[in-house]
């Protein structure tokens, strides 16, 4: 009976090749939408899940109630509370603490030369240091020495096998051999471990000791103050089982009500289990990036609606083509077929075209694979056929499309009585299927066009924070990063002079940062006379006097701070002046920010508002002051009309005459301010990939309607023409029905759309208003594109000779 | 083996009722060959249906072997259907997508043939019919006779106790319809059941008894003399 039903399938397929080619594109499309989505949703919602304890670890955070501010969030723990917490917290099976650091890491020559090997840590690498209970806690794979003895001790470097093989070679080699971090700090090998896994949000090229980091304190910044807080001072633990973070939380609630009990800030430490380290994006943490469970969850909405809508295609040709096989459904039954016989030769052909679609969705994800990377994070080595996992999911996906796509109409041909089968009076009682078919396609062009609407939505926006104002000069602005040892220091003006040799170079600074790079440094601070300091910090850029002609700042009042090594003198911008409540900003000149509550700063001008972190933050009241300690990064100015690789080669070689030691790693701001943006751009992509698809599904779904409804109305055609009838009449006529139903589904499509977007917007602090030709456009462009899909059987089925059509009545 | 007792059927929509057989009264006996006749609307096609169980009766009673089956739901009407009834219909219904091998073969699908013995009745079937050199081939690709020939094949591959025979002839010309008469006739003649409904004089006299009909009544019955 199968072989049977298997033949009469691929016979029926063959003979109804536009409804077997929608059906199948539609089915292809959805499951390499799905496939990919999938792919995207495994990738991520697998972080930090290869850790043998990850359900036990998690790192102790901290939630900051703030007047002016509301809720902050951050995940630094202050050096003295990690003491506490280590004896205070008996859930804590093990605690360690960890400070990131980024370095550059060079082999000395044993000759007193140049370093015979230097590497900058990669762009998306962070190093920490710690202790040996990180080991207990992360259980990272030793593959040399005895590094958690070793972290016990300063002075040492525990390197993954990618860094061991790229100083030395091979593990073996590294062990023993004596490194050095930012010309300052000696460390010797002492034990090699395996790469982080890949899907973690840890990674990390080496560890060092805590006792190194104590050993070195100014150079890396170690306060042990109650008051200093460093987003790279952190504190992961294990507990003893899962379920104690609530115990855990109390009992840091209760610590943390002790410890800042006598300051104004409201700070709380709670814990954040390592399941919601990649997700939870209030809190930062040392991985590349991460994504919000609700972001994965709208993708996994939009695959799931691309797959039913794929479905729907499948389940409204298959309705619409009842009649067609009612006579054949009728001599089945006659012949004495059961319903269930039945619904298992229709189910055979669905399952016939799902099983083609399936593998060629395969084929069709595969070769998207490069567009999958423009969308997510997914690396390129991941293949799809090579994973179980996605076998197992094409197979869940063949069977759930066979049920979903296949059983209603399988159920519906099937239930067709025999007598009526045979008289083809069975398109009567499909006929209820009619008003399904309509709610299909307008679910169809809901989705289509709310994706439409979202992908606009998002590009605007982009195009948005693309054009406006920064506030600073970004063009040929080449920035690399430079050590702040002391002996680096010692040259920063030699090296400044020799840059400034260079033709096409026009300025130079040093600064902590460009004026737009994410980096928040917060201070306390006091104005003037106020007795009290202000409730709300001030964000510091510590730079030097050439600043403000490298990157074009702009100043209202005053002028720019004369060279100095440290904070005497500072600017301010124009959000500090308002928020301080100056009218004037001339008023300012000459008055004094009191600093951390007592460093004194005068200050010699305002400067106009300009971005410091992506247009998601408002501007926030800024001081710019000098601060040698602080130059990490060297901003130069090229003339306009200077050919940029030409230009960056001659600032290396100028870097490497004067720095030696140091790896020359720099990027042109205007690159590193986009990659601001790569979240967005990503959304944007995936907008308007998956808007694009679920547009033609629809339309395919359309087309094979179309097809549909023309060949049922031949006759009325056919006689409308007879008496005069124009064609472009019957277009309309043909028309008209399916078009009135996208704008149904633009009606439906737009607050939704509008509700999901105007949410996005929200998180930006510029933003654009969500305009109504948006919704219009989308209107229009998705009845241009079903009136297109639909002309073609419209159009022909108006140019038939009517004398055809209704001869064969 | 078949008999009713005050059969009708009525067909009901929206404002319309329609009494196609009206308290119908009848009696076939194994063997018989018997022949429906009267006007178009009068109910015939109608009675072969309810008859032929792939139409229930709106009231009456209608026993076959006996047994009251003219109220048993769908399921087990097809069973009784499958192995005891073959139709043969003017519009030949065969399967578009199947081959004449396949349309004869399938009866015997739902009957559960092992597959030699159905090879071996499709291909004696399709000998006896002069059609074996068509078996590959699909139904649009025969003459209205060949396809009724096929379709009358198909009716008797299970070697069904009656066959229903709606207007059997209506589609072919009278060498093609004489053909199928005569195959009909031979196949009363060994032992099964026929009933068949026309509106061909010439064709109904092939049987051994005309029943005549109108307005959804029987009005009169009549024995004719054997052809053969």
């Amino acid at each position: 009976m199968f072989k049977n039903h298997l033949k009469i399938a691929v016979r029926t397929l063959l003979k109804n090749k536009i409804y077997t080619l929608v059906t199948f594109l539609g089915l292809t499309i959805g499951v390499a939408s799905a496939l990919l989505i999938f792919r995207m949703l495994e990738f991520e919602l697998s972080f930090n899940q290869q850790f043998t304890n990850h359900d036990r670890i998690v790192r102790v955070v901290a939630t900051q109630e703030s007047p002016d501010e509301g809720e902050n969030f951050n995940v630094c723990t202050p050096i003295p509370v990690m003491d506490m917490l280590d004896e205070g917290i008996p859930q804590f099976e093990q605690m360690a603490r960890i400070k990131e650091f980024w370095v550059t890491l060079a082999q000395p020559d044993p000759n007193g030369g140049p370093p015979l090997q230097k590497f900058n840590m990669g762009e998306f690498e962070t190093a920490y240091f710690t202790e040996p209970e990180f080991f207990d806690i992360f259980q990272p794979l030793i593959l040399a020495g005895d590094p958690v003895t070793a972290l016990t001790e300063p002075n040492v470097i525990i390197l993954t096998e990618t860094w061991a093989n790229k100083f030395f070679g091979s593990t073996e080699k590294a062990m023993g051999q004596e490194l050095i971090m930012d010309n300052v700090v000696p460390v010797v090998v002492k034990g090699v471990i395996a790469d982080f896994p890949g899907q973690s949000d840890f990674p990390i090229p080496f560890l060092s000791s805590w006792e190194t980091l104590k050993s070195y304190r100014e150079h890396f910044f170690f306060e042990e103050s109650i008051h200093s807080c460093s987003s790279n001072n952190q504190v992961y633990a294990l507990l003893h089982n899962p379920g104690q973070l609530e115990a855990v939380n109390k009992e840091l609630k209760k610590i943390s009500e002790e410890l800042y009990s006598d300051r104004e800030t409201n700070r709380t430490h709670i814990l954040q289990p390592l399941s919601e380290l990649h997700y939870d994006e209030r809190f930062g943490h040392s991985g590349r990036h991460q994504i919000s469970r609700s972001r994965l969850r709208i993708l996994g909405i939009v695959g799931i609606l691309i797959l039913i809508m794929a479905c729907f295609n499948f389940i409204n040709l298959a309705t619409a083509q009842a009649t067609l096989r009612a006579k054949e459904v009728g001599v089945r039954k006659t012949l004495g077929s059961s319903r269930g016989q039945l619904i298992a030769q229709f189910m055979t052909e669905t399952g016939l075209i799902v099983l083609g679609a399936v593998s060629l969705g395969l084929v069709v994800a595969t070769l998207c694979q490069p567009f999958l990377q423009q969308i997510s994070y997914v690396p390129e080595g991941l293949t799809f056929v090579g994973d179980p996992k996605i076998w197992v999911f094409l197979i869940l996906v063949a069977l759930l499309v066979t049920l979903l796509a296949g059983l209603y109409p399988a159920t519906v041909l099937a239930g067709f009585q025999p007598i009526r089968a045979l008289k083809s009076q069975a398109l009567e009682s499909s006929r209820g299927t009619v008003s399904l078919r309509k709610v299909l396609v307008v679910l169809q062009f809901v989705v289509a066009q709310a994706l439409v609407i979202g992908a606009i939505i998002t590009l605007l926006q982009l195009q948005y924070i693309r054009s406006r104002e920064l506030g600073f000069s970004q063009d040929l602005v080449y920035t690399f990063g430079i050590n702040t040892d002391s002996s680096s220091i010692a040259r920063q003006d030699v090296l400044k002079s020799e840059l400034l040799k260079i033709p096409v170079v026009e300025q130079v600074s040093y600064s902590s940062d460009a004026p737009m790079s994410g980096n928040t440094w917060m201070s306390n601070f006091g104005y003037a006379s106020r007795p009290e300091d202000e409730e709300y910090g001030i964000t510091l850029r510590f730079c030097d006097a050439d600043y403000q002609k490298t990157f074009n700042l702009e100043l209202v009042a005053g002028k720019w701070f004369e060279p100095s090594d440290t904070i005497r003198q500072g600017v301010v911008n124009m959000t500090l002046i308002q928020k301080l409540g100056i009218e004037d900003p001339q008023e300012a000149i000459g008055q004094v920010i009191r600093l951390g509550g007592s460093r004194r700063v005068e200050i010699t001008g305002v400067s106009t508002d300009f971005h410091t972190h992506s247009l998601r933050q408002a501007h926030q009241p800024i001081l710019l002051v000098p601060r040698k300690i602080y130059y990490w990064e060297t901003g130069v100015k090229f003339r306009s009309g200077s050919k940029p690789a030409e230009s960056v080669a001659a600032i290396k070689q100028a870097f490497d005459k004067v720095m030696p030691e140091q790896v020359f790693m720099g990027r042109f701001l205007d690159e590193r301010i986009k990659q601001f943006y790569e979240d967005e751009n990503r959304l944007a992509a995936t907008c308007r990939g998956f808007g694009l698809l679920a547009i033609l599904i629809s339309c395919l779904g359309l087309f094979g309607l179309a097809a549909h409804a023309a060949q049922q109305r031949v006759k009325e055609i056919g006689v409308r023409k007879v008496l005069g009838a124009s064609t472009l009449g019957i277009v309309g006529l043909l028309s008209k029905d399916f078009l009135k139903l996208v704008i149904l589904a633009l009606v439906l499509a737009a607050p939704i759309a509008w509700y999901f977007m105007k949410n996005w917007l929200d998180s930006f602090a510029y933003r654009i208003d969500i305009e109504w030709w948006v919704f219009a456009i989308t209107g229009i462009l998705a009845l241009f594109i079903a009136f297109l899909t639909i002309s073609y059987q419209s159009f022909r089925a108006a140019l038939a000779n009517p004398i055809e059509s209704l001869k064969s009545e | 083996m078949i008999r009713t007792e005050n059969l009708s059927k009525i067909y009901q929509t929206d404002e319309v009722e329609t009494t196609a057989l009206n308290e119908v009264n009848i009696e076939i006996k194994q063997g018989e060959f018997v022949s429906v006749m009267g006007p178009s609307g009068c109910g015939k096609s109608t009675l072969l249906n309810v008859l032929g169980m792939i139409d229930g009766p709106s009231s009456g009673s209608y026993f076959f072997n006996d047994e009251e089956i003219g109220h048993l739901p769908e399921r087990k009407r097809s069973n009784i259907r499958k192995y005891n009834l073959g139709f043969v219909f003017q519009s030949f219904n065969l399967i578009d997508e199947l081959s004449v091998y396949e349309n004869v073969e399938l009866p015997m699908l739902y009957t559960k043939v092992p597959s030699a013995e159905r090879k071996k009745r499709v291909e004696e079937l399709l000998e006896g019919m002069n059609i074996m050199h068509r078996r590959n081939h699909f139904p649009q690709q025969l003459s209205g006779g060949q396809q009724q020939r096929v379709a009358v094949a198909r009716a008797i591959v299970n070697n069904p106790k009656l066959i229903l025979a709606d207007e059997p002839t209506g589609n072919l010309d009278s060498s093609n319809g004489d053909d199928v008469m005569k195959i009909l006739a031979e196949l009363n003649a060994s032992g099964t059941t026929i009933l068949m409904v026309t509106h061909s004089q010439y064709c109904a006299e092939f049987g051994n008894r005309i029943i005549r009909m109108l307005d959804g009544q029987v009005v009169t019955e009549n024995v004719v003399k054997q052809y053969l």
